[in-house]
């Protein structure tokens, strides 16, 4: 089933924001039953709001901008479900803490009027959703699992550990000595009553029609990147003869990569090896990238022809040429795409350089201050169960550079996310349940939010340890990130610093919820392993073997 | 658990040492843990309280005199050329009683400067939960710790003015206050003794109290290990440093790049040097002492060296190292008997197939290592290496991914994954490297007797004094502690935490096709602990001169 995550970002009245906190803690105190950490915690948000997974709220402050009030959740199927169920929910509380933002003074400012007006019964949802913002790249780590699947499978799993341990009887486990295969038969058999649901195939977690579109997006994206890079080279290939501009092209991408080669190295005392390669990595991704660059070559040549013939054609019509017809024009378009694709090698090492001119003169911040009561705040809510939630706020580093770098790399790192990252692993990790990003205030501030396994400190060490370029791909532009060098190396292996520099961008995340506290995205997986293969009628002993090393 | 490799001569790993520079500065115990001195003492000191007054530091000077801290043996020197060994440390209490300066004391690690006991850290160290004391606590709370102050209260909220008083931090306390621990270690029962009572008497007229004491004992069998006291052989994975600055020494030669499966880099384990974070180990400073010449104490600048980043202050974390202390409690009978029932349930469960489940069996499955020492691995153990010690160049993954021979959730797995939670073949090695960001250099010792009849409950105390240097006590001890030792869902395994050292619990054990479920005890209790600074030897002589 598709998912949905999105954030809500509301401006606070800087006289209001205490009044916000208080109501956000009230209310958090209010569902939050048993303590932090008790099963039964928030049993009326998970009774009336049954397609939420994760939510939080969170008042960022911050000394150059009012404090930013946050509303971020992450839901089974499309949001407008969950803001009635919301509303339903939560409304009065919510009414109370929108009067304490401000009235936006874009065209939403009369909705605001009629939400927060006192006395005012308007439906919050069309104001929340008029504000609401979609992440720039989003990770769902057990995708395509809604929460009432998670939920049945988690009981399935106490269900299974109790029928094989059976610890209220004393003769011989009935379980015992059996081969896998008769094993499996004899526990679905038992297991059956109790959960009718067995004899369902398994939903499909992303169906064929989500696999395509994914894919689709893409292939778009990159050539539309390889389009843009190639730019120069299709409007200049035409003019020139081949060898000319062939000669050009190698003349100027030799110069431009020896500047590079000139600049690659680190700044003193910011370099740190790392055994990723890229050049490796690239040679490992040929299986993706030789068709993309098909597709583009194809793409843009099918997309380019008919232009060349409708200008051809005006061009005639004014008198002054000859129109090509659109099979005419195809061979020496497509040539051209083609030659153009040459062009590459002097743009992408032109961006490079200017990339690399850039970081030379970046200034990181090596210890940016960190408010002591904010921290208490945010230690104090941590490591009561076994996820934890983060939500930051960064500046965006300036510039045109790197304002099209973090929009088309986030845009490409979302889209691939939703290709590659589909068995909850992120490279080596699978620790994330729900993670984000998002612009703010016109892109000048990145936001992140995550809802994650384990402690904060290991999160980020995890990242730190095991991925590093992707993490300092996604967040080196951030104002005050460590040293970075060609967008991915150094950056965020400066472990300390790095985590300094996180921690200090970090809200108190004073409302969290999340709907099944006790179970790691290994273990929902471990739970859907189990669940799939119970739902099988039988087994082969080899496939039973496999699937019981999950018990 | 946590003691030092140890061995009789000729059979002993070979042991890494530090180069000549850097040696004489350092303290002994960072190099080694004595394995030759097989008795000693652990005492713990309370300092009196100090006006503004100098001459805090005398004591120190006293104690050079009968009990002076052990450097670290040079690489020419010989180890065996001293008779008895002592070293130092201090809690950030036990800092302030010396008198050391407020800006001095507030720039060690936020860990020692809260200490163990701060309520959130003891949460995730899985000591204490909502006011309570967890089952992994002696009966009544830990006796001893620093007794760090509770910070101040939260009082308003951000942004705004006014708003409503937010809870006080619970300020856990112990009844005894532990300010210094002070280590000797000495060839023998007569001279530890003697040695201890020349100490009392030397500290006594300087208003220093021995609160506490534990007597220290490492009895190195023939075979070469030395056993904690449920039996089996402890302390045999160490961290291999590496210093590419060439500070670290293997017979002699400069060991700049990692031991490929327990290389680490020294910083991890001393102040100053490149750590894993590829950055010199942050460490404490001390403000330039203005007044030193008319208040008669030598001036800082003699004794400590400028520090690189801190224009005006000076060096006094170098080649220091952080000390986590940890008195725990182990319960012999408790875990025998425990075992010997789980065993005969499992046997009556599945009569015919469990003929080898054993306490012993059960005992080696916890721990993860046979009684000797050597890793379980499918299909039994290890076999030993060269020098006829346990294999420890053994790595998970590749030979035993499931746990079948070792099991997933045991104690040295637990405490040490290496290449264990890697999701592919191709991680493994990024997971190796990961996991070696998280290592401690275990410096215990156990105490109290040997038991006599390891079924029979005998009332005595007896347990494991943990004792770890790291430099890093948030992202190796306790990341250890919290995110392998007492992790609920540590390697996809499902609410079951250490089954040694944590609370009572579930342990599976993986078989084909079936696992095996045990019910774990609870066996190991805190009585006490926090987190230390071990000194310099110059930073000893900067505070002496306090």
């Amino acid at each position: 089933m598709r998912q949905t995550t999105l954030c809500v970002p509301l401006q606070v009245k800087p006289e209001s924001c205490s009044r916000l906190c208080a109501l956000i803690d009230a209310l958090c105190e209010r569902e939050d039953k048993g303590e932090f950490g008790f099963p039964q915690n928030f049993a009326r948000v998970k009774r009336d709001i049954p397609s939420l997974h994760f939510m939080s709220m969170s008042v960022f402050t911050a000394a150059r901008y009012d404090p930013t009030f946050i509303l971020e959740a992450n839901l089974d199927g499309p949001p407008s479900v969950f803001w009635g169920q919301l509303e339903a929910a939560f409304g009065p509380d919510l009414r109370e803490m929108l009067r304490c933002c401000k009235q936006p003074l874009d065209r939403d400012g009369p909705l605001y009027g009629a939400v927060t007006a006192p006395d005012s019964r308007a439906p919050m949802a069309p104001y929340l959703e008029a504000r609401s913002v979609k992440p720039s790249v989003f990770h769902h780590g057990n995708r395509g699992l809604t929460r009432d699947r998670i939920l049945r499978e988690a009981v399935l799993f106490g269900a299974v550990q109790d029928e094989l341990d059976r610890p209220d009887l004393t003769g011989p486990n009935p379980y015992r000595g059996l081969p896998a295969a008769e094993l499996h038969q004899k526990l679905r058999a038992r297991l059956r009553p109790a959960h009718p649901w067995l004899d369902d195939p398994p939903p499909a977690r992303i169906t064929k029609a989500e696999r395509l579109a994914d894919l689709f997006r893409l292939v778009s994206f990159a050539v539309l990147v390889l389009l843009f890079l190639s730019l120069p080279g299709l409007a200049l290939s035409p003019f020139l003869e081949r060898p000319t501009y062939a000669a050009l092209m190698f003349g100027l991408a030799l110069l431009i990569g020896v500047i590079v080669y000139r600049k690659r190295r680190p700044l003193p005392g910011t370099g740190i090896e790392t055994r990723f390669n890229l050049l490796t990595f690239l040679a490992g991704q040929w299986l993706l990238l030789v068709p993309l660059v098909l597709a583009y070559v194809v793409v843009a040549t099918l997309l380019l022809v008919p232009g060349v013939t409708a200008v051809t054609w005006l061009l005639e019509l004014l008198g002054t040429g000859r129109m090509v017809g659109l099979g005419e024009a195809f061979w020496p378009v497509a040539r051209t795409v083609l030659w153009g694709l040459l062009s590459l090698i002097v743009t992408l090492p032109l961006l490079v350089l200017w990339l690399r001119f850039l970081e030379r003169r970046d200034s990181s911040q090596d210890a940016p201050p960190v408010d002591e009561r904010l921290l208490r705040e945010m230690v104090r809510r941590e490591d009561w169960v076994a996820q934890n939630h983060m939500g930051s706020i960064v500046l965006i580093r300036p510039g045109v550079l790197r304002t099209a770098v973090i929009r088309a790399g986030h845009l490409g790192l979302g889209l691939l996310l939703r290709v590659k990252a589909t068995t909850g692993y992120l490279g080596s990790m699978r620790t994330v349940h729900f993670a984000h990003w998002a612009f703010l205030d016109n892109g000048s501030r990145l936001l992140f939010f995550s809802n994650f396994d384990h402690s904060w400190d290991s999160y980020l060490d995890d990242f730190i340890e095991k991925a590093h370029v992707g993490l300092t791909l996604a967040w080196g532009c951030g104002v005050g990130f460590p040293p970075t060098r060609f967008l991915i190396f150094d950056g965020a292996s400066h472990g300390r610093q790095f985590k300094n520099w996180a921690l200090a961008s970090r809200a108190v995340s004073r409302f969290w919820y999340s709907a099944y506290p006790d179970l790691t995205v290994d273990q929902i997986e471990r739970n859907v392993a189990i669940a799939d293969g119970l739902r099988k009628p039988a087994m082969t002993e080899e496939e039973a073997r496999t699937w019981a090393w999950n018990l | 658990m946590g003691m030092e490799p140890v061995s009789e001569p000729g059979r002993r790993w070979p042991s890494w040492k530090l180069a000549a520079e850097i040696a004489p500065l350092t303290q002994g115990l960072v190099v080694s843990g004595f394995g030759r001195l097989p008795t000693g003492r652990a005492l713990f000191l309370e300092l009196p309280p100090s006006g503004s007054e100098p001459g805090r530091g005398a004591w120190l000077k006293t104690l050079a005199e009968v009990a002076p801290v052990t450097p670290a043996v040079p690489p020419s020197g010989d180890e065996d050329a001293q008779p008895r060994a002592a070293a130092l440390a201090f809690t950030w209490t036990g800092l302030e009683r010396m008198g050391l300066p407020e800006t001095a004391l507030a720039s060690f690690a936020r860990p020692f400067r809260e200490g163990m006991l701060q309520e959130d850290r003891l949460r995730r160290l899985g000591d204490r939960r909502r006011g309570a004391w967890q089952d992994t606590v002696i009966e009544g709370g830990p006796l001893w710790s620093a007794n760090t102050p509770a910070r101040a209260p939260v009082l308003q909220r951000i942004g705004a003015d006014g708003g409503s008083e937010m809870p006080m931090e619970d300020h856990v306390a112990t009844p005894v206050t532990v300010h210094a621990i002070l280590l000797l270690y000495a060839k023998d029962e007569a001279t530890a003794e003697q040695w201890t009572a020349a100490v009392a008497t030397a500290l006594q007229p300087h208003g220093i109290g021995i609160v506490h004491r534990l007597e220290l004992l490492l009895d190195v069998e023939a075979a070469g290990i030395s056993r904690e006291h449920f039996g089996f052989a402890d302390g045999l994975s160490q961290p291999a440093p590496f210093d590419e600055e060439g500070a670290v020494l293997l017979d002699g030669q400069p060991v700049r790049k990692p031991d490929p499966v327990q290389g680490v880099p020294l910083g991890e384990f001393l102040i100053g040097h490149v750590n894993g974070h590829h950055e010199k180990a942050p460490g404490p400073v001390a403000p330039g002492d203005r007044n030193g010449q008319e208040d008669g104490r030598p001036p800082v600048a003699d004794l400590l060296a400028p520090h690189p980043e801190a224009q005006g202050f000076y060096d006094l974390g170098r080649n220091g190292s952080y000390m986590v202390v940890r008195e725990l409690r182990q319960n012999v009978a408790a875990f025998w008997r425990s075992l010997d029932e789980n065993a005969a349930a499992i046997r009556a469960r599945d009569p015919q197939h469990s003929a080898y489940v054993t306490a012993e069996w059960l005992a080696e499955r916890v721990v993860g290592r046979d009684r000797e020492g050597h890793l379980l691995c499918p299909g039994g153990r290890l076999k030993p290496d060269q020098l006829g010690l346990p294999d420890n160049s053994y790595l998970f993954h590749a030979s035993d991914p499931h746990g079948v021979g070792c099991p997933a959730g045991s104690h040295v797995r637990r405490a040490n994954p290496r290449d264990a939670l890697a999701p592919t073949e191709q991680d493994r090695a990024t997971l190796l490297a990961a996991a070696n960001n998280h290592r401690i250099l275990r410096r215990g010792r156990k105490f109290g007797p040997k038991i006599a009849h390891d079924r029979t409950d005998d009332g005595q105390t007896r347990g494991l004094l943990f004792m770890c240097l790291n430099t890093d006590i948030a992202r190796q001890f306790e990341f250890v502690q919290q995110t392998w030792l007492l992790n609920g869902d540590f390697a996809t395994l499902f609410e079951e935490t250490d089954p040694l050292v944590g609370p009572a619990g579930r342990m599976t054990i993986r078989e084909e096709p079936l696992r095996r479920t045990v019910q774990v005890e609870t066996y190991v209790e805190l009585a006490g602990g926090d987190y230390f600074f071990l000194p310099s030897l110059p930073a000893l002589r900067y505070l002496a001169s306090r």
